[in-house]
């Protein structure tokens, strides 16, 4: 038996991608605005967006209407770009640096992120003026010159060998500003702050409201965006850094595009909701399974289970626990481990 | 639940029985399913919380202290002249050795997680190893698992006679006992008399919530769980809290309280600042233009109370907490 | 279209990989590159593919340097066929020699059927088109090696780079692949280990310590003297009764 479970079901799943596509993408964060930790009548969400997109002028609990249009959907949007920004961002890595444990996390972007905003919160980095996500932002991005540029000091380029450099180098980075964090921590804040501020940490999405869904968007189709022009690019990726120069992609100029496009929008998810683990390594794993490791279906498709995952998770993690909202991240790692497992054993099973 | 007023006044007998006498030692008494073993009437006493320390105050102890610590707002004014004489080791949690270096006969604390099995401290033992003698208030320990949930859980619903053992048994440790049952009488005095003017109010069905704080403005609110102190306040009052979780102060979603939409939002008041939420008029800042919490009956019909988060801790201001609660409450019947 | 080394050498660390190399490959040459292992040879091959670039000296194409050529007009015209690359991803071998057709797509130019053609040729001159749907984790070392030279023919390039091409593959396999560069009509350089096949090439480069220490056809290059100083064996000329070629035997000196 040929073991691809997955590419039949993806034959069977033959709908045309131009319908099926945006069907996901208007759905998905329907079901978002429809579940969450309180049950509302499907008639009264639909009735809600009626009222607002459409000007129904349905009659409805004015707590209701905020509830689904103010919380709920911009939640789900967010959840939503998070999720494809991310599993989009892990691909992107894991193809580029040709390690299948590649994922924002391990270059140390979201440990940059921690160590920004614990400075603004905790030790009152900015006086007051900077907010927590612009500090996660910098954080972010300084973690990840930090790594790069470690990377490059120590030979990492365009051979083989550059590639493992660069893990190593976010190893060491993710250790360095996590150890900066707690140093951060236990320097200057009480038991209480240290639990508001590791709250945030694990990942958060009840913050989020409307003016979040603008920049969350913009860095989502900016960073998918950037990997739909490069399918081709990452496909020369798959016989390593040399191959694909001598297939004649600018590899510098390549990989310096997808990696800043990615790390920004990276940063952008951390400053907006905090630090998500599992999305950026299990998801793009999840759609290769599917449909095979040819980017021109798997930017897409990795772009649309990142989405439809986070939304779910972040559904799950409002109604697991009745009148309590787990972080998300445990919700994350509750789903992702699993199915990792389950993928991890599927693929060995394929000949 | 029996009558309020037949509870209070069986406390009121048990706190008198055990007054009046001097304390014998050696002194062995029981803290926390620990023995405890006071050879004398200690001295250079290390005080580890607020609570503690207003109530060591408040039973004369301040010549007998040698250091307090872990401070949340400034100390109750009639207590100023006390605390004046006694040394600040820390405004947050001291640490083992500073409160050692005072080589004292008794250090108490109003939390577990100061000093027990996870302790910010210490543990017990480290400070047995050394004879000092560690002191946990019961409020803390009684019906609550510390070990669970980021503040603790609750196993059983917050008991006020674990309050007045706290009194009840510093007082025997401190020999003040005189002090201890005035303390006790005055306090459950009020407490009957503030249960009874609630209970005149007569308000039907009436629901609450308890807004102590937020991460960020807009992140999910930490409330009062269903079980803790401001939890036996709103019941002593009559109030049905919407929040049922048994953990101390969970995080629960906008969503949530809005669509309970309790008939009275309780918020809290504190001198920190460590999130903007910590300031009343951010809270307020926010209840009124969130386009969900807005539409509260508790914000329309401005059914909000301010109230000091010290009155939510289990202390000597608890009783101040309750009257202030029943005085809003009053405004609000009307 | 020739390819020309000018007195290019790299340094590493201090340690000279190659110094002061001269070449220049005339048009539908197959020139042949031998020398012990660690000699240069891979070296040698990447500098001329353009990918490393040299410390001193230069490569150019037809007179124009390569560092000053963009990556994708190299590719278009130069393919290399390198030693160890490998993948863990699940393709199918069509799809990793559909990656030959890189350098001629861009947004303004999709995939056609021209370039599906020019897949399924040269697919079918390394004779795997019956294997084109198979997975690639499932081919045997010679299948891939065979399958990397379709995706260089995929370049259409007009100068081909093959390092150590009939490694891995059995007698018939190596035997078909160096009959099938020399079909080709196009300007190889190839690094071989087995010096009875290095006779078939039109010249023979020998590589020594990073330095071009012979180069001229190769009866003229297979010398016992050379062979015995470079490679450290000493070699007893046979011929073939049953086609009067020349055939060598080797024995370690000493
Ligand atoms: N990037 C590098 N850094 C340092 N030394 C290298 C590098 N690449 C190759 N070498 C060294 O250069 C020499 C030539 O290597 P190579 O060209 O692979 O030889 P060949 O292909 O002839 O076996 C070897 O000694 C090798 O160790
Ligand atoms: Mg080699």
């Amino acid at each position: 038996m040929t073991a691809d479970v997955g590419v039949h079901a993806a034959r069977r799943l033959r709908a045309p991608p131009w319908l099926w596509v945006p069907l996901l993408i208007v759905a998905a964060p329907l079901l978002g605005a429809a579940m969450g930790e309180t049950p509302i009548p499907l008639s009264t969400v639909w009735q809600a967006l009626a009222n607002q997109i459409l000007g129904a002028g349905y009659a409805l609990d004015p707590i209701d209407q905020g509830i689904i249009w103010s919380y709920r959907l911009p939640r789900a949007l967010v959840a939503g770009a998070c999720g494809a920004g991310l599993a989009i961002s892990g691909l992107v890595l894991q193809t580029l640096l040709r390690n299948a444990l590649a994922d924002p996390y391990l270059l140390g972007i979201s440990a940059g992120a921690s160590t920004g905003a614990v400075l603004v919160v905790i030790a009152g980095l900015g006086g007051g003026l900077v907010p927590m996500s612009a500090g996660a932002l910098l954080g972010a991005l300084a973690a990840f010159g930090l790594v790069v540029g470690l990377a490059r000091l120590s030979g990492g380029g365009t051979s083989a060998r550059g590639a493992a450099q660069i893990v190593l180098a976010g190893i060491a980075g993710s250790q360095l500003f996590n150890a900066l964090t707690s140093f951060i921590i236990a320097r200057s804040a009480n038991a209480e702050q240290a639990r508001g501020i590791m709250f945030w940490l694990l990942g958060n999405l009840s913050g989020v409201r409307w003016e979040d869904v603008g920049l969350a968007l913009t860095a989502v189709v900016i960073a998918v965006g950037t990997a739909f022009w490069h399918v081709r690019a990452l496909d020369a990726f798959t016989f390593g850094t040399q191959s694909a120069a001598s297939l004649g992609v600018p590899v510098g100029r390549v990989q310096a595009a997808l990696v800043l496009a990615t790390a920004a929008a990276t940063a952008v998810m951390v400053s907006i909701t905090g630090a998500i683990g599992f999305v950026g390594l299990v998801v793009p794993h999840a759609a290769r399974f599917l449909v095979g490791s040819r980017h021109a279906r798997l930017v897409p498709v990795t772009a649309l289970i990142g989405m439809v995952f986070l939304i779910v998770a972040d559904v799950v993690a409002r109604i697991l626990v009745p009148g309590q909202t787990l972080p998300i991240g445990v919700v994350t790692a509750l789903i992702g481990a699993p199915a990792f497992a389950v993928i991890l054993v599927r693929a060995r099973c394929a000949p | 639940m029996t009558g309020p007023i037949l509870a209070a006044l069986l406390a009121l007998t048990a706190a008198s029985a055990v007054g009046a006498q001097p304390t014998e030692y050696p002194l062995t008494l029981d803290n926390c399913g620990h023995q405890l073993i006071f050879p004398a009437r200690p001295d250079n006493v290390v005080s580890i919380g607020q609570t503690t320390t207003e109530i060591l105050y408040a039973l004369d102890q301040a010549d007998r202290m040698a250091g307090n610590s872990l401070w949340f707002n400034a100390v109750l004014p009639e207590l100023q002249d006390q605390d004046a004489g006694v040394e600040r080791i820390s405004d947050n949690t001291p640490s083992f050795e500073s409160v050692v270096n005072k080589r004292p006969g008794f250090v108490p604390t109003m939390f577990e997680w100061m000093i027990g099995a996870q302790g910010a401290v210490g543990t017990r033992e480290q400070f047995a190893d050394l004879g000092i003698t560690a002191y946990v208030m019961p409020t803390d320990c009684h019906g609550k698992d510390n070990l669970v949930g980021s503040d603790g859980t609750r196993i059983a619903p917050f008991d006020i006679q674990t309050l007045w053992d706290s009194i009840g048994q510093m007082a025997i440790i401190m020999d003040a006992q005189d002090r201890g049952s005035a303390l006790i009488a005055d306090l459950q005095a009020r407490e009957a008399a503030v249960v009874e003017r609630a209970g005149a109010m007569n308000i039907p069905d009436a629901s609450a919530a308890v807004w102590f704080s937020s991460a960020e403005m807009e992140l999910d609110p930490y409330m009062a769980g269903g079980m803790g102190v401001p939890a036996w306040m709103l019941e002593r009052l009559g109030l049905r809290n919407v929040v049922t979780s048994d953990e101390e102060w969970p995080t629960v979603g906008w969503e949530t309280v809005a669509r309970a939409d309790p008939s009275v939002l309780v918020i809290a008041r504190m001198d920190r600042r460590r999130f903007p939420a910590d300031d009343v008029d951010e809270k307020l800042r926010f209840l009124r233009s969130d386009p969900v919490t807005s539409q509260m009956t508790a914000v329309k019909k401005d059914r909000i109370v301010i109230l000091d988060a010290e009155a939510m801790h289990a202390s000597i201001r608890l009783i101040d907490g309750l009257e202030a609660l029943a005085d809003a409450m009053n405004g609000l019947s009307r | 279209m020739t390819l020309q080394a000018h007195d290019i050498g790299l340094r590493v660390r201090r340690r000279s990989l190659l110094d002061g190399i001269d070449l220049t490959l005339a048009p539908a040459e197959i020139l042949g590159l031998i020398g012990p292992n660690g000699s240069g040879k891979s070296t040698l091959l990447r500098l001329l593919a353009g990918l490393v670039r040299p410390d001193s000296g230069q490569v150019t194409l037809d007179g124009r340097r390569l560092d000053q050529m963009p990556r994708r007009q190299i590719a278009r015209r130069i393919a290399l066929v390198a030693q160890n690359a490998e993948t863990a991803d699940r393709i199918t071998v069509r799809d990793a020699v559909r990656l030959g057709r890189t350098p001629w797509l861009d947004a303004l130019r999709p995939w056609s059927d021209a370039d599906e053609a020019h897949v399924a040729r040269a697919l079918a001159r390394v004779d795997l088109a019956h294997l084109g749907d198979r997975d690639w984790s499932t081919l045997s070392g010679g299948e891939r090696q065979r399958a990397h030279i379709a995706r260089a023919l995929a370049q259409n390039p007009q100068i081909l780079l093959l390092d150590e091409p009939t490694n891995h593959l059995d007698i018939r396999h190596q035997l078909e692949v160096l009959d099938l560069v020399a079909d080709l009509g196009l300007s190889t350089v190839i690094a071989l280990h087995d010096l009875n096949q290095a006779m078939r090439c039109d010249r023979l480069a020998v590589l020594q310590h990073g330095v071009l220490t012979a180069i001229g056809p190769p009866e003229e290059v297979l010398r016992a003297d050379i062979l015995a100083r470079v490679f450290g064996v000493q070699a007893t000329v046979l011929i073939d009764s049953h086609d009067g070629s020349r055939l060598m035997r080797f024995q370690p000196i000493g």
